[in-house]
């Protein structure tokens, strides 16, 4: 019975007060809205880079000069790596074949054709159980005399370094970035309920004469700000399931490869979705609660 | 105690001692129902002054020394010129701040040590009419007069009952829809009384609750306000209406720049000149 009390009170305030509670309810929609599309995004760029990293292949290249023996003894130490687990799995990629996997790659194959030779090495391609562990494979094998002295041992270490540098620049700018709007929404929300106090500060004074507890002022206040912060948060996972009805689901029809479509589901939606919710009536909480201490001292 | 009804204004048919003693038992029966009260129940004096001062600033002097008792069931009027501080002395019982000497006690309750959370039950317990009437301006008047009793956590039902009755008692059953600023004065100031008593406080302070009201509508509010007395309650009128004062004939306490200068029973505005 109180609580039906308080909410009425609070949606009293909320009427009387209706175009500051639209400016806090939007903020929060918008809010909201960008942590919502942020989420996503960035687990799917998160996870494509972690599976990114798991393609991450080793390429020992070897040597045009290397004798049947040296190439059999780099075999033999692969075979020992992949025994201990090290290696996942190996294959031998011969020139040829090399530049048919080339071919299969690039946009436009008819440039190989004006190629006067196969410029392209041997090579074994390893791959590895755990890519961190790639240093210590190329390692061991690094002086065997059937790797090519220039071309070496080719792993990912750069390809994911920056991979890994994009991942972690997107993350931190969008953290700022949802810090910042979170925070605005928080202020927005204060903001509203200070209005809202200041509107009131004459029925509060008299609240208190006739016998209100501080709470019990309190309360609807409270409720209002976390209203403010429902609404908004709600009216943004709405936008946000048209938008992945409309255009991400779209997109994900025509990605052509199984690993996007499972990336870019990566959070079901509805879990999302309350996320969102959640984090909108929290929103709403802190702004009233802190501008409840500052100015309703009572 | 006065025990003589007054010449006039009286209620329409004097009640007999019997019906008097009824409603005093329901009176009590109703405000035992606010458990949080902090007023220590007994027929003990409802509030004691003792040498208490109030200095607003160094040259602004609300109260200076005032000692007197008031006993429960009594009707006192709170006399003297604007200034003088009779809502200084208002303002002092129900807390709204603490005197700069002495010490007050409410219903057996030092308010020097009755600590700041429970000054909203105090407020609970004393019904306050203020001079400026101090209603909720966006609220009806049966909203106004239900916050009190929703600010103690009557239940709805309850409200839904109490509200129309004393809506009735004031004679604002037909204005219970309207809002403050829909209506004239004294029914603002009856509004402000209903909601003062709707919880049947034991004591009931009215800050000049006929000021500024045409001489019928003031007869009106007196009535009330003495029937209200009949029922037990302890009643302290502010006012300077020298001829309600005069009509009536209660015990008068007349102030003058914050100083007590008479105390007397059945009394008239005026020290009667021997
Ligand atoms: N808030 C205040 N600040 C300073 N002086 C005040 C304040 N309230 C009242 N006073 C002074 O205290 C004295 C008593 O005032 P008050 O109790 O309101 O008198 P009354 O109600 O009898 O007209 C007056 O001189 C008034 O000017
Ligand atoms: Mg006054």
């Amino acid at each position: 019975m109180r609580v039906r009390f308080f909410f009425a009170e609070a949606l009293r305030s909320i009427r009387a007060n209706a175009a500051v509670s639209v400016a806090a309810t939007v903020t929060v929609l918008i809010a909201v809205f960008i942590l919502g599309a942020f989420i996503p995004s960035f687990l799917y760029v998160q996870s494509t880079v972690d599976s990114q990293k798991n393609r991450l292949d080793i390429r020992a290249y070897i040597s045009d000069s290397a004798t049947v023996s040296q190439v059999n003894g780099l075999k033999t130490q692969l075979d020992a790596l992949q025994a201990n687990g090290q290696v996942a799995s190996y294959t031998y990629v011969s020139a040829d074949e090399g530049l048919e996997e080339l071919r299969g790659r690039l946009q436009d194959p008819s440039i190989l054709d004006e190629l006067p030779s196969n410029p392209l090495p041997a090579k074994f391609t390893v791959i590895p159980s755990d890519p961190e562990q790639s240093d210590q494979i190329v390692a061991s094998l690094q002086d065997s005399p059937a790797i090519d002295e220039e071309l070496g041992i080719d792993y990912g270490e750069e390809t994911a370094d920056k991979l890994l540098t994009v991942a972690r620049f997107i993350q931190w700018a969008g953290l700022g970035l949802i810090s910042i709007l979170l925070v605005a929404s928080i202020l927005l929300i204060g903001n509203t309920i200070r209005l809202s106090i200041f509107a009131r500060r004459r029925e509060v004074e008299v609240m208190k004469l006739v016998g209100a507890t501080n709470w019990f002022i309190r309360w609807p206040f409270v409720i209002e700000g976390i209203v403010c912060g429902l609404i908004g948060a709600a009216l943004a996972v709405g936008l946000l399931w048209a938008v992945k009805i409309t255009v991400v689901d779209t997109w994900i029809q025509g990605a052509d490869s199984a690993l996007t479509r499972d990336e870019a589901t990566a959070i079901a939606f509805p879990l999302l979705g309350l996320m969102l919710i959640a984090s909108g009536a929290i929103v709403g909480a802190l702004g009233s609660g802190i501008t409840l201490r500052r100015f309703l001292k009572v | 105690m006065s025990t003589d009804a007054p010449s006039t204004p009286t209620e329409p048919d004097t009640p007999s001692s019997r019906v008097r003693e009824r409603a005093r038992r329901r009176g009590e029966s109703l405000r035992s129902s606010d458990r949080r009260s902090v007023l220590r129940p007994g027929d003990g004096p409802m509030v004691i002054l003792d040498g208490v001062s109030k200095e607003y600033t160094s040259d602004a002097r609300g109260l200076d020394d005032v000692t007197l008792s008031i006993e429960s069931g009594e009707f006192v009027f709170l006399v003297g010129p604007s200034g003088s501080g009779k809502s200084t002395f208002i303002r002092l019982l129900i807390k709204e701040f603490e005197p700069t000497a002495g010490s007050i006690t409410v219903g057996g309750r030092n308010l020097q040590r009755l600590r700041r959370s429970k000054v909203p039950y105090l407020r609970r317990s004393i019904g306050c009419v203020f001079q400026d009437y101090k209603l909720l301006a966006g609220r009806t008047v049966y909203e106004n007069v239900a916050y009190a009793l929703q600010v103690i956590g009557e239940n709805p039902r309850s409200t839904r009952r109490k509200v129309p009755e004393i809506l009735a008692l004031v004679g604002l059953s037909d204005k219970s829809d309207r809002y403050p600023n829909e209506l004239s004065g004294g029914e603002q100031q009856r509004v402000s009384i209903a909601r003062a008593f709707v919880n049947h406080p034991r004591l009931l302070i009215a800050d000049e609750p006929t000021g500024n009201l045409d001489p019928e509508t003031s007869i009106g509010i007196m009535q009330l306000l003495y029937r209200i007395n009949r029922t037990g309650t302890t009643v302290i009128m502010a006012t300077h209406d020298r001829e309600m004062v005069d009509k009536m004939q209660m015990r008068v306490i007349a102030l003058e720049n914050g100083k007590v200068v008479r105390d007397q029973r059945q009394a008239s505005y005026a020290r009667a000149d021997s």
